[in-house]
């Protein structure tokens, strides 16, 4: 499938002409149609942040982040289908910016500890738990690992669109995958025992 | 090529990302290795599991916070320095009153002899011995103050902080008397 066509399919449905127009409303210093234009691309930015950061607050502030560079690029974006694209490369940028400045992720290790905060062992494999512990699982990988994850099993794109958007080779995308879902694998063993 | 080695192209094929032909080898193996299969369909669950607890959704608070932060800041950055002139300028007047204020050399003459608080006006009666009144009431000796015609005025500094952090309004008043 085509890339841009994928990236695309990302973002909310909207007319192309709608979109363009939008955007050469916003270059023009529309702050409506700016808006509206974030409002388009808003989860793609906000939830692939999430995922990249665990925490809402610094989710939104890497948004803002974003939107902003956005706003000050807009000129550089020569076409609508290009828009998601560049705001998942500035999404993961400002993402791992943010990251290098926080404390480096807990070792695997630490994992059992972490399963002792279920006491019961039944009632930690429900539902909530165990969304919280496949949250959680995120934070031990590396930060190329869980990128990429996040790109691919997330967020839906092929390996080849996160190999564009990461601006790395296929061949290495895949390799950080397949990393990383094995290492979630062998989290969820860990966290849950004999439960998975 | 043992399990371990497997691994990588099973966690590959999990979420089909391996080749038509690489996939067909992957199935294969697994096909004949019991401890793959295992491997293969706890993968499977966990991808399975890791997307369910991402499909959460997002509440649209968290993202019209977002929204307003992003055009908050834009418009800040767009209101020309014109129409902000004005406030810069008060702020700047206000720093000079204070100065000339803080500058001016005290032009009030040290108080004279004239205006030396007076002394206490006693109030007796001096056909009366001290101590005594018609009415054998005892005398009180009662002072009065008079108010001096140029006290000296206080000066009161108050400074005002407004929202901008560059722009600090002092208000300067004197305070005459009591």
């Amino acid at each position: 499938m085509n890339v841009l066509a994928v990236l695309e399919m990302a973002a909310p449905v909207e007319r192309p002409d709608e979109a363009a127009r939008a955007i050469a409303a916003a270059k023009a210093g529309d702050l409506a149609a700016f808006e509206g234009l974030m409002r388009q691309h808003e989860r793609l930015v906000l939830a692939t942040a999430i995922r990249l950061l665990g925490k809402l607050e610094d989710a939104q502030d890497a948004s803002q982040e974003v939107f902003l560079r956005l706003y000050r690029n807009l000129g550089k974006i020569e076409a609508v289908q290009n828009v998601p694209g560049w705001l998942y490369r500035v999404t993961v940028n400002v993402c791992h910016d943010m990251t290098r400045k926080r404390p480096a992720p807990v070792a695997m290790e630490a994992v059992p500890e972490l399963a002792d905060l279920g006491a019961d062992p039944q009632q930690s494999a429900s539902q909530a738990e165990r969304r919280r512990a496949l949250q959680m699982s995120l934070r031990f990988l590396s930060e190329k690992e869980r990128t990429a994850m996040v790109l691919r099993d997330l967020e839906g794109l092929s390996t080849g669109e996160v190999a564009q958007v990461l601006g790395s080779s296929e061949a290495t995308v895949r390799s950080q995958i397949s990393k990383a879902r094995i290492k979630v694998r062998a989290f969820m063993e860990r966290y849950f025992r004999s439960n998975i | 090529m043992n399990c371990q080695e497997w691994e990588e192209r099973v966690a590959l094929h999990a979420a089909g990302d391996a080749g038509t032909e690489e996939g067909a080898e992957i199935e294969r193996h697994i096909a004949g290795c019991a401890e793959c299969q295992v491997v293969w369909s706890e993968l499977k669950q966990s991808l399975e599991w890791l997307r369910e607890a991402h499909q959460e959704p997002i509440a649209p608070a968290h993202y019209a916070a977002v929204r307003a932060r992003v055009i908050a800041q834009l418009e800040m950055e767009r209101t020309p320095w014109w129409r902000q002139i004005w406030v810069y300028g008060l702020g700047i007047a206000a720093v000079a009153v204070a100065m000339v204020v803080a500058m001016r050399p005290h032009s009030q003459a040290p108080p004279s002899a004239a205006m030396k608080p007076p002394a206490v006006e006693r109030v007796a009666d001096a056909g009366q011995g001290a101590g005594s009144r018609p009415g054998g009431l005892p005398h009180k000796e009662v002072g009065r103050r008079k108010r001096l015609p140029h006290q000296q005025a206080e000066t009161i500094l108050v400074k005002l902080e407004t929202d901008n952090p560059d722009v600090v309004i002092y208000w300067i008043a004197e305070k005459k008397g009591d």
